[in-house]
């Protein structure tokens, strides 16, 4: 699981473009959206790609992006759960 | 009379916060790049890692520009050829290329040519008229003349300026477009106009899309405006055979320093008002772009010492 985070990590900077940040810098339980990474609904929508392009996961739901988006753990176990 | 009140150039040249562009003109080799600025000092880094190169060029020469008239600007008038390319390359590359039903929207949102002034409006917080041509090696005089309607119209501090990038696929596709010997470049030029008086002034900028003889279209302008080439100080062009013509006092082709991009224009007339600023005995300079057959700008820049 802890490798699949530092994957998970690099694939989120590499899909939006945070050039100046590393694995090592986001936090596994910390928010990526508001106070955390601050993020925004663009982001949001690079999320949705990401998991389409990267894991074949569609999000049915929009609604479930704010539970699904929270934090890399809570991005991972939504993954491996739907994989 | 349309005053220039602040000017930002990024380009292949030492020229953001140079006080004489003129002066530090140096030909470019084939392997030159931009020579940006610090760009975390204008743009926010969220905001930043969204933003191309021509993005970034055009919004921090605008914020500088800002900066420098400490007034907020009631038109924003923006000139670009062919835009953002290198979003416009993403999009189209991830389109043709992906197996997925969903593609990166940040690409295809900033995809479009007025991407730049809408970007500028949102740096700068302004809301006023905000326009982008797209008239290939004129996009920056048709801007010019669109920021000179602001101002007749009764505007006080109209922000204008162009910007293209290139991108390497433009490699393959420029020489059979418009073949020539300049090395493909990128490079933003943004003007701060206003009615009030400064030094340096835009006494007339004219465009012909239809152009069939380069030389009489000069000839033409110049009478409209009663000069004659014997009183231009400077030339700057984009073709030798009007240098060859004329044979004006000082001339120079303005490609062998900004390389080829379809706003280079933008970056000579940031020249000529080094030139006439720091020259004090010279009065005019001419700015005259046809860097594609048949489509010719001419700008007339002129020290006011009325």
């Amino acid at each position: 699981m802890s490798d699949f985070k530092e994957t998970l990590k690099s694939q989120i900077i590499e899909q939006l473009n945070l050039e100046d940040l590393t694995p090592g810098d986001i936090q596994d339980d910390a928010p990526l959206f508001g106070e955390g990474l601050g993020l925004d609904s663009i982001d949001a929508l690079e999320f949705i790609v990401l998991l389409e392009q990267n894991y074949g996961i569609k999000i049915a739901d929009p609604n479930e992006g704010k539970e699904i988006f929270q934090s890399v753990n809570s991005l991972a176990a939504y993954i491996q759960k739907n994989q | 009379m349309y005053y220039i009140h602040a000017i930002a150039s990024i380009s292949h040249q030492d020229s953001f916060r140079n006080s004489n562009v003129y002066k530090s003109l140096t030909p470019l080799s084939d392997d030159s790049d931009v020579i940006s600025p610090d760009f975390k000092e204008f743009i926010p880094p969220a905001a930043l890692r969204r933003l191309s190169p021509v993005l970034r060029m055009g919004l921090a020469a605008s914020i500088e520009c800002r900066n420098q008239v400490a007034t907020d600007f009631d038109a924003i008038v923006v000139g670009t050829a062919l835009g953002c390319l290198k979003d416009t390359e993403k999009f189209l590359s991830t389109f043709l290329t992906s197996t997925s039903d969903f593609l990166s929207p940040t690409a295809f949102i900033q995809s479009t040519h007025n991407t730049i002034g809408g970007q500028i409006s949102l740096g700068l917080n302004n809301h006023a008229y905000n326009m982008t041509h797209t008239q290939n090696n004129l996009s920056f005089e048709v801007s010019l003349m669109d920021a000179i309607l602001c101002l007749n119209d009764g505007k006080k501090n109209v922000l204008i300026g162009a910007a293209d990038e290139k991108i390497d696929f433009l490699a393959t596709v420029q020489p059979d477009l418009i073949p020539n010997e300049f090395p493909l470049s990128s490079g933003a030029s943004f003007f701060a106009l206003s009615p009030a008086k400064s030094e340096i002034a835009i006494q007339a900028v004219s465009t012909n899309f239809n152009a069939t003889n380069l030389l009489e279209d000069i000839g033409t302008f110049l009478d409209v405006h009663d000069i004659s080439m014997e009183e231009i100080d400077l030339l700057l062009h984009s073709n030798d055979d009007i240098e060859a013509h004329f044979s004006p006092k000082e001339a120079i082709n303005y490609l062998d320093f900004t390389g080829f991009h379809y706003s280079a224009s933008s970056y000579a007339v940031h020249v000529a008002h080094d030139f006439l600023k720091y020259r004090h005995m010279a009065k005019y300079a001419l700015v005259v772009n046809d860097l594609c057959p048949g489509k010719v700008g001419i700008t007339l820049i002129t020290r006011d010492e009325a």
